[in-house]
């Protein structure tokens, strides 16, 4: 039987250390391992916050409700609200080293900055734009203001550094 | 075109109220990122938005979301995957589309931009006659499913959950997450089935789906995923907190599976599992 989306789900936050802050990051993980063929079976989109694929968010909730996972909602300083999800991490981790490392570096990371990097990997990757980070800027101004968009080029760094089967694209 | 009557809204009267402030706004535990421009509804117009999400409810069961018209897309979606599939493994002959037909050419090179405009309602009906006759069984079968207007079946397995698990239509948070529960069972139980029982042609096909009228959250939840209405005070608040009707809404969902008409066991094997994971 091949692993269901929702296992898939458990697979990525376990990897990542067993908690992952927020949907938006949920995904960027995902869309990073996904573009590092370290993960496959999601679609990816562009959206409001770059890189989406619904299926994710549908699994998401599946993994929720079959108890894979557990997700917990709370109070943003912004106004908003974000969602925790939290596995056990203590077992069935992946043997692929390079997929934890990517995995939880990003899991770490800044949310805004982690968006910005997928967003630009998503730019070069899938809509060919020679000037990645430029047109990340350009979509996202006020994110990427207040030297966010040298943060996430640092942190992309650090990502691309990591030795993945299809390695991450060098963006300037 | 559908011919229903549902869904009017009063489009001038939103317009007309329609202004722009600045919110707020961040990502997940970020602090505040900053401000940015959106439009809001002024203090008038909050029934209008309320009829306007209503309304929007509405028409997913009997437009968007309706049975027969997701079972044609499923159809399409499969045939058009499949198409593309031989298409790219140089089985472009076990279609019965000549070499130069748009679908072959866009299967070829979807990104070439002239390609997509080349494709048109038009051109798919048109296309569906020859696939008909096409050599690979899936393309040549659903293809005349789709001109004879032959779908598959539709089992409403949410429906008939819903039904064992809520008789009352209660509808409380409790038992939706029951239902929900055994219906993502359900699908892992007959997307096995159907690994281990797959035809040449799929036998079974699942549609799965949510829509929120109101608060389509996909990721970061806050004041930019909402409709924010200015009160008369000058305070800008999330339209659900001056509607109750709009604050009632549940989400929309589907769980439907497509059988083969003709396929008894395929249908037989569906009920068996409705009906085992069904515990109330």
């Amino acid at each position: 039987m091949t692993k269901s989306n929702a296992e898939k789900v458990a697979q990525i936050i376990r990897d990542a250390g067993g908690r992952v802050v927020g949907r938006t990051r949920l995904q960027k993980i995902a869309y990073l391992l996904w573009a590092s063929g370290l993960e496959s079976g999601f679609s990816f989109s562009y959206r409001h916050y770059g890189p989406f694929s619904e299926d994710l968010a549908a699994a998401a909730r599946d993994a929720d409700l079959l108890g894979l996972i557990k997700e917990y909602e709370q109070q943003a300083s912004w106004g908003g609200s974000y969602s925790i999800y939290e596995t056990d991490a203590s077992q069935h981790l992946t043997d692929v080293a390079t997929r934890r490392a990517l995995a939880m570096k990003a899991a770490e990371s800044d949310s805004v900055e982690l968006e910005l990097a997928a967003t630009a990997v998503f730019l070069e990757k899938e809509e060919g734009h020679r000037d990645p980070w430029a047109e990340t800027a350009r979509r996202k101004p006020e994110k990427a203001g207040d030297g966010r968009i040298d943060k996430a080029k640092e942190l992309y760094r650090t990502l691309q550094a990591i030795k993945t089967p299809v390695r991450l694209p060098t963006m300037g | 075109m559908t011919g229903t009557q549902h869904a009017g809204i009063d489009f001038a009267w939103l317009l007309a109220n329609l202004e722009i402030a600045e919110i707020p706004y961040g990502v997940d535990d970020s602090p505040t990122v900053g401000k940015v421009e959106t439009f809001i509804l002024g203090p008038k117009a909050i029934y209008a938005a309320e009829a306007f999400v209503l309304g929007l409810f509405q028409l997913y069961p009997t437009v968007y979301f309706h049975k027969a018209t997701r079972g044609a897309e499923k159809l399409f979606t499969e045939l058009l995957m499949r198409l593309i599939r031989i298409v790219k493994e140089g089985s472009a002959k076990n279609t019965a589309l000549p070499d130069n037909h748009p679908l072959v050419r866009f299967a070829n090179a979807p990104d070439e931009l002239e390609n997509t405009l080349a494709l048109d309602d038009t051109v798919v009906w048109g296309a569906l006659s020859m696939m008909a006759e096409a050599a690979d069984q899936t393309i040549a079968q659903f293809a005349c499913r789709l001109r004879d207007r032959k779908l598959y079946k539709s089992i409403d397995v949410r429906t008939k959950v819903a039904r064992h698990l809520d008789p009352n239509g209660e509808n409380t948070d409790d038992v939706i997450d029951k239902i929900d529960l055994t219906c993502v069972r359900i699908e892992e139980k007959i997307s096995e089935w159907t690994s281990e029982n797959g035809g040449v042609v799929p036998r079974v096909l699942i549609d799965k789906a949510k829509r929120s009228p109101y608060q389509p959250v996909e990721e970061t939840k806050g004041p930019l995923d909402r409709i924010n209405v200015r009160t008369a005070g000058d305070q800008l608040v999330d339209l659900k907190m001056r509607s109750s009707v709009v604050a009632a809404l549940k989400p929309f969902k589907l769980f439907r599976v497509y059988v083969n008409d003709n396929d008894d066991a395929a249908r037989e094997a569906v009920d068996q599992i409705v009906k085992g994971e069904m515990v109330p």
